[in-house]
């Protein structure tokens, strides 16, 4: 067997270039917790590594004006520990401290975390809730995406096969608003999620809702936002009966699929629950 | 020394991470060995090319069915499971071929090139489906797939359920699970000759020499087996594994040594929990006691019998449950599909058949409207009580048990509503009764050198629980020398002697025993040797610290040694049992003792999502005399932690054979943030103090305990393991919409 | 490749392997164990500049001019690191394989949070795990080591 080439680019646009070179035969690892798992399992076989392990100036935590900026090399151990995260929403830390045991979060990068797509993952659904969006590199150019369009389906999204996820912005959220993320683990505590769900709701001074955004995961193939329901809590209260009927809106309509962690009938069941739950930690948190 | 709670002997090796675990092993010269393994659960193998595979660079043989020997054929009492698959396949990840190899890339490339060719068979996986008219057959010796029936007959059923008040009907079932030591199966095999060595992760090291030996036809003497410490057994390294096919591999190498190490994925299709099928008939009067209980269990033994034929009669002992039923009759199956070969689980089959008798004593209680506390009370056998196999009961604690584990509860908080979202609580309990091995032997040796050190040789595995710790405490006190004059060596066939096994909970008594008896001897041969020395009569001298001691004067083990001109002494001491059932009715003594352990749980339900938090727990377990108290408690607690992934998460879950959560992210073990909140556990001790094993007791109480309490908090039943909370959340919906 | 394991630097081999084969099998460091390959059970924890990581989850290349610590560079001048020393006072271990998994995040944990509360040890230990069921003694040993730390 050839030995796989290891490649050590410093900058993301001479890592996208050699993405752009070697296309398939390439690989780009990060904090490599995804990737070393598909060579152990040998479900890829590339003959090209791409680290970004000497990339520099991307593992960086900033609130600038337009909002967070996460650096994609950024460890989502320092996004969880993170002052700055904190303040600016303490839902995303939180979120970012339940993702698998703290040996994965020390290894694990947010750009690496969203590129594997991964169903079963915490962090999108709580950054799709916020409307997150992606910034991303190829080798000729720049480009954003917003997270509502990067999750294409199971472990595939929108990059380009010679694009890298470089940073992750998430827009600043009124004063008035509150986020809320739901980890359901239906099995071990150490499980992975069952059911994700990340909720934002700004209000006005009256308690009513001015915006209302919920994305659920991990039941189903990608986050999951649904327009009709989050339009139900507009200028409205957000009382048990709506909070029940916009619950009930996501059980409804979403189709979760079946593994270990429990069945589309459960699934269904939960996203209810947790969708409730959700709603009403940012309906009570005001 | 017996009841100081002295560390682990090896302690600093286990936390400087020196330990010499199986995994660990290098030899000169040594190979790696990789199994090849079937992707189909039945077919006629047509095709086994290694010709390509055999051209790789590194590789240095490849062993398939066609190197076997008409004896190369194992299993405890049913000689069925071949070292590789010969001409046919019974199950995926059945091993088909080996592969010696220089390294580990060598042997998977080779891997990629043999060529097998399957025509595939009809399979079944369910163990009552394979009991059907027209489903298909495993080993033609066993058309319809039972190739084990044990029976238990006593006292008339059918007059006695016509004394019954009610009848109560039901059936509970376990899935499949894995044993899951963090260690996997490692065995490593060199020939000198027709010498055999093996190393091996096994918890049984004479059981493999016997098949060993019988496979290659040599003497016994010609295979030595060496077993370092194991990372974990629980049953599952408890019988014979990879062993056959590493010696096999190894035949094929000139004399080098090939190890194998299985993967975390092979784990789980080398040996798994049986799954079973336990319907319970009991008859009740009134009055809360018993008047029948009839049991029919059918136990999924996979597709090779493996250690089943001696599991499955236990398995019909440890059914019965702790309680007076004048009548009962069991019938005990059990049954091949293509699914990996079962074998034991810590707890092996108490733990299936306590789910299954402790559910429906609460089951009973709530209909009949009796307390569920005071209707085990009401029953539980005593001393001077007979079993249901015709025996006399001795030295029986159930009571105390229960009593204990209720106690270590507290106070009963009530059971009202709890806010919302907050969920609802409940209190269960659970008892068990558990024979340990009937016909056994243990074997120990002891060497005095005239340093005053002592050496017992034991072929006791140390597997985490203490064993060689345990042995030199009993040493210590037996033959009156401190702890730090003894060492321990062993398991290696060649020096150490005889032991059945190191299961069942079995080694504190029947080694321990061995052990005395060789302290004994010991002691016999110092008092007539140093009677001349002190001038006072064998018969009034006595040990202690290393010494013997008369009324005014004492001499040193090793003076007394030196002064009559001898290096050394060397005494042996044997303890064994012969019991068994008459296999038509299963009538006689099926145990040396019983094991007896209690659970009492506090949960508390998440009624939305049917996901249930384990409050308090509290566990007993009669011990006899204990050892060691701290560690007797650490396998007290650690039986009930790892008792709640049978009752809460484990299931291998298998899609046409083929199992789809081979690896510890989908297949679930108890974590630290899943233990009860609050845990205690006691060893309860008796007069009489003989030295029990408490390997399993508290095990088998948990998943009844918390199904109980469950029902106690919710009003629902779960009959089939584990209950996940999909299941608690269904039989809620199924509850209020009927 | 040059690696830095326990304060000294050792060349290996260059090629993609994870961080534990070649700490057991290049360097002799078999304290550090597998257990699930997958991340899951923690018996291959090594710190990595401090922080625990699975080394069955890393590549070797990528932790070339990282500090590493395996539990062989826990004693000093032969005395047994406090941790390990609580450990044994506290009966925190049953077969042991995980062990030096539980130590080097106990350790980890220790620096990050001198004195952890019982739930913030739970937390940071969840990941890893013990078949035996430890667990109770190992939370009484994290308790009684940080008080000599």
């Amino acid at each position: 067997m050839n030995p796989i080439k290891f490649l050590e680019p410093t900058d993301f646009s001479e890592a996208s270039s050699l993405l752009d070179q070697y296309t398939d035969d390439a690989k780009i690892i990060a904090g490599g917790v995804s990737i070393t798992l598909m060579l152990q399992q040998k479900l890829i076989s590339p003959s090209v590594l791409i680290s970004l392990g000497r990339v520099s100036n991307y593992d960086f935590i900033r609130h600038d004006q337009d909002g967070l900026h996460i650096g994609a090399l950024t460890k989502l151990r320092d996004i969880e520990r993170s002052d700055i995260v904190k303040k600016f929403c303490p839902a995303l830390a939180h979120t970012f401290s339940v993702v698998g045991n703290v040996r994965v979060r020390n290894q694990a990068t947010i750009g690496g975390n969203l590129s594997a797509a991964d169903y079963a993952a915490d962090p999108p659904s709580m950054l799709a809730a916020l409307n997150a969006r992606v910034q991303v590199q190829g080798p000729e150019k720049k480009r954003e995406i917003s997270l509502g369009k990067f999750f294409l389906g199971f472990y595939t999204t929108a990059l380009e096969s010679n694009e890298i996820l470089t940073e992750v912005v998430i827009p600043n959220l009124s004063s008035s608003a509150r986020a809320a993320y739901h980890k359901y683990t239906s099995i071990s505590a150490e499980g992975r999620p069952c059911v994700a769900v990340g909720a934002v709701a700004d209000f006005d001074a009256d308690g009513k809702c001015l915006d209302l955004r919920i994305a659920v995961g991990a039941a189903v193939e990608t986050p999951q936002r649904l327009n009709s329901a989050e339009a139900m809590a507009r200028g409205q209260i957000l009382t048990d009966e709506l909070v029940a009927a916009i619950a009930e809106e996501y059980s409804l309509r979403l189709d979760p699929l079946t593994d270990v962690r429990g069945s589309a009938w459960y699934r269904k069941e939960m996203i209810r629950v947790f969708v409730k739950r959700a709603l009403q930690e940012v309906r009570n948190d005001r | 020394m017996i009841g100081e709670s002295v560390p682990m002997l090896d302690s600093l090796a286990r936390v400087t991470g020196t330990l010499d675990y199986m995994i660990n092993l290098r030899l000169p010269n040594m190979l790696v060995g990789k199994i090849v393994r079937s992707q189909s659960p039945h077919a006629k193998l047509l095709k086994v090319d290694i010709t390509n595979a055999l051209q790789v660079p590194g590789v240095i043989a490849i062993l398939t069915g066609a190197d076997l020997g008409a004896n190369a054929f194992y299993g405890a009492g049913i000689k069925d499971q071949g070292v590789v698959a010969v001409d046919r396949v019974r199950y995926v990840g059945e091993p088909i071929a080996a592969i010696a190899a220089e390294s580990l890339d060598a042997a998977e490339e080779a891997e990629l090139l043999i060529d097998i060719e399957y025509d595939e068979l009809p399979a079944v996986f369910d163990a009552q489906a394979a009991i059907q008219a027209g489903a298909p057959t495993l080993h033609e010796k066993f058309p319809n797939n039972i190739f084990k029936h044990a029976k238990l007959r006593h006292g008339d059923l059918d007059v006695a359920f016509a004394e019954a008040d009610e009848i109560f009907e039901d059936t509970f079932t376990s899935p499949p699970a894995q044993q899951a030591s963090l260690e996997p199966h490692v065995s490593a095999a060199q020939w000198d000759g027709e010498r055999l060595t093996i190393w091996t992760a096994s918890q049984a090291p004479f059981m493999v020499r016997k098949t060993l030996s019988e496979i290659f036809g040599i003497a016994p003497e010609a295979v030595r087996v060496i077993v370092p410490p194991l990372g974990g057994g629980y049953g599952g390294k408890g019988h014979i594994r990879i062993e056959p096919l590493a010696a096999a591999m190894a035949r094929k190498t000139n004399g080098r040594p090939v190890k194998f190490a299985l993967s975390r994925a092979e784990e789980f299709v080398t040996v798994t929990k049986h799954a079973a099928s336990i319907t319970l008939k009991t008859g009740v009067k009134r009055d809360g006691t018993f008047t029948a209980r009839q049991v029919t269990l059918y136990w999924n033994g996979g597709a090779y019998a493996d250690a089943s034929p001696l599991l499955v009669p236990a398995g019909m002992v440890r059914s019965v449950g702790p309680y007076r039923i004048p009548a009962v009759h069991v019938d005990s199956y059990g049954i091949y599909t293509n699914l990996p070969p079962a074998g034991a689980y810590r707890g092996a089959m108490s733990s299936q058949t306590t789910w299954a008798y402790e559910s429906q004593m609460d089951i009973i209680a709530r209909k009949m409207g009796w307390d569920p506390l005071e209707f085990r009370m009401k029953n539980l056998f005593v001393s001077g009580d007979r079993f249901a196999t015709g025996e006399e009961l001795r030295d029986v604690h159930f009571v105390e048990c229960l009593e204990a584990s209720a106690k270590g509860l507290g106070a009963p908080s009530s059971p009202a509503l709890l806010p919302e979202g907050e969920g609802k609580r409940g209190r269960g309990y659970g008892v068990m009764m558990k024979s340990t091995v009937a016909t056994s032997k243990s074997q120990a040796r002891l060497k005095l050198t005239d340093d005053g050190m002592v050496t017992l040789f034991t072929s006791t595995v140390e597997m985490g629980q203490g064993g060689h710790t345990t042995m030199a405490q009993i040493t210590a006190e037996a033959l009156g020398v401190p702890l730090s004059a003894i060492k321990i060596i062993g398991p290696d066939t060649a020096i150490t002697p005889f032991d059945s096994t190191t299961s069942a909970s079995r080694s504190t008594s029947m080694m321990g025993n061995a052990v005395v008896a060789a302290c004994g001897s010991m002691r016999k041969k110092l008092f007539e040797l140093s009677a001349p020395l002190l001038e006072t009569p064998p018969d009034q001298l006595r040990t202690k610290n290393g010494f013997v001691v008369a009324n005014e004067t004492s001499i040193s083990f090793g003076d007394i040694l030196k002064r009559n001109n001898l290096n050394e002494l060397n005494e042996a001491g044997e303890y064994s049992t012969s019991l068994g059932l008459d296999p038509e009715t299963g009538q006689g003594v099926s145990t040396p003792h019983w094991h007896q352990g209690a659970g009492a749980a506090e949960v508390k339900v998440d009624t939305e999502t049917g996901r249930v938090t384990i409050l308090r727990y509290s566990a007993a377990s009669f011990a006899g005399r204990v050892v060691n108290p701290r560690m007797a408690q650490l396998q007290n607690d650690g039986n009930v932690i790892f008792g709640l992934g049978p009752a809460l998460m484990e299931e291998i879950v298998f899609d046409g054979g083929q199992p789809t959560n081979p690896n510890l992210a989908d297949y679930s073990i108890p974590s630290i943030r899943d233990i009860p909140v609050e845990l205690t556990s006691i060893c309860i001790e008796s007069d009489e103090g003989e030295m029990h094993g408490i390997g399993e007791m508290t095990l088998p109480p948990v998943a009844p305990a918390i199904a109980n309490a469950i029902e106690d908090a919710i009003g629902v039943r779960i009959k089939d393991l584990p209950i996940t909370a999909e299941k608690i959340l269904r039989a809620l919906r199924e509850k209020s919409q009927p | 490749m040059i690696l830095n394991v326990n304060g000294s630097r050792h060349e290996v081999q260059e090629g993609t392997r994870t961080l534990l084969e070649v700490l057991r099998d290049d360097l002799g460091l078999v304290g550090t164990k597998e257990g699930c390959g997958v991340g899951m059970c923690g018996a291959c924890t090594v710190l990595v500049d401090g922080r625990p990581i699975s080394g069955c989850l890393i590549l070797a290349e990528q932790v070339v001019g990282k500090e590493i610590l395996t539990v062989e560079g826990l004693e000093k001048n032969g005395q047994l690191h406090p941790i390990q020393q609580a450990f044994i006072d506290e009966r925190a271990f049953q077969c042991a394989y995980c062990t030096p998994g539980f130590i080097l995040s106990t350790a980890a944990l220790l620096n990050e949070n001198p004195n952890p509360s019982e739930d913030e040890i739970r937390e940071y230990l969840s990941g890893n795990l013990c078949r035996c069921g430890s667990y109770q003694n190992i939370l009484k040993a994290v308790l009684r080591a940080h008080q000599r730390v």
